[in-house]
């Protein structure tokens, strides 16, 4: 055994809540879970457009996207652990309430979006 | 996984997790929980449905904001409203489509074909078309 060095941590076991999945699939899916935030925060920032004719109003989906992606992120440590223990113990619980609370925010910035098309187009602005 | 027998929740105490509602379970179609690996490849392409249906929707905006003089404002508008009513269909047979392969899953039948393709293809070709049409209108 070669002498133990001061300051450097001895071989630890792995964590209990490790898992022995080569695909590194709890990994995968928090990391798509991070795009997916990504690709939300840059959706709903692009309704900053409308910034002159409805004015603070325009941050509207950027700060509901905020709080949706707060909520994620938060989560993403919990849901590996979930996710990591559940290969584990071959059992994971689907997240249904996550898919349906995402569908649903989708769903409602397109219906923001096209909303405010609409109501500019009602007002005769120049489009 | 093709090797599980077709389960049967009433039969086969193990199909029910503990502590899962009946109308989750009725949510779900009962069965059993697959390989959690193929759950969670589930939720990934999902996510990916969802992140295209998102860009979707940034482009609807963005074509609709930003296409400037390129072209007329009938078809910016047409375009970007198109695209917004896509994107929000997308979304939604993202989720249904997540479901009935969770369900499929669960008791061992084949996946159901993805329907969800050939609504984004066919929007793709319509989009395409309108904006070539317009252009050559505009060119012409």
């Amino acid at each position: 055994m070669p002498p133990r060095l001061p300051g450097i941590p001895l071989p630890r076991p792995a964590a209990p809540g490790g898992h022995a999945d080569p695909g590194l699939q709890p990994e995968r899916t928090v990391l798509s879970w991070d795009r997916t935030v990504l690709a939300l925060h840059v959706t709903a920032l692009m309704f900053v457009r409308w910034y002159s004719e409805v004015g603070v109003w325009a941050f509207a989906p950027a700060a509901l996207a905020a709080l949706v992606g707060a909520v994620i992120m938060l989560g993403q440590r919990r849901r590996y652990g979930r996710q990591s223990s559940g290969i584990t113990v071959k059992r994971v619980r689907p997240a249904w309430r996550t898919v349906a609370g995402m569908v649903a925010f989708v769903v409602a910035l397109s219906c923001l979006g096209l909303t405010a098309m609409a109501a500019l187009l009602a007002s005769g602005a120049p489009l | 996984m093709c090797t599980q027998s077709a389960p049967d929740a009433d039969v086969d105490g193990t199909a029910a997790a503990p502590g899962r509602r009946p109308w989750e379970e009725r949510l779900l179609d009962g069965g059993r929980e697959p390989d959690p690996r193929f759950t969670l490849a589930n939720e990934r392409t999902f996510l990916a449905w969802i992140r295209t249906s998102l860009a979707l929707l940034a482009g609807g905006v963005a074509v609709e904001a930003f296409a400037g003089e390129m072209f007329p404002p009938t078809v910016r508008f047409t375009l970007g409203a198109l695209l917004l009513v896509v994107g929000a269909l997308l979304a939604l047979g993202a989720g249904v489509r997540w479901l009935r392969v969770e369900r499929a899953m669960r008791n061992a039948r084949p996946l159901p074909l993805p329907l969800v393709v050939p609504v984004l293809a066919g929007a793709v070709v319509v989009g395409t078309v309108v904006l070539l049409a317009a252009t050559i209108a505009r060119m012409g």
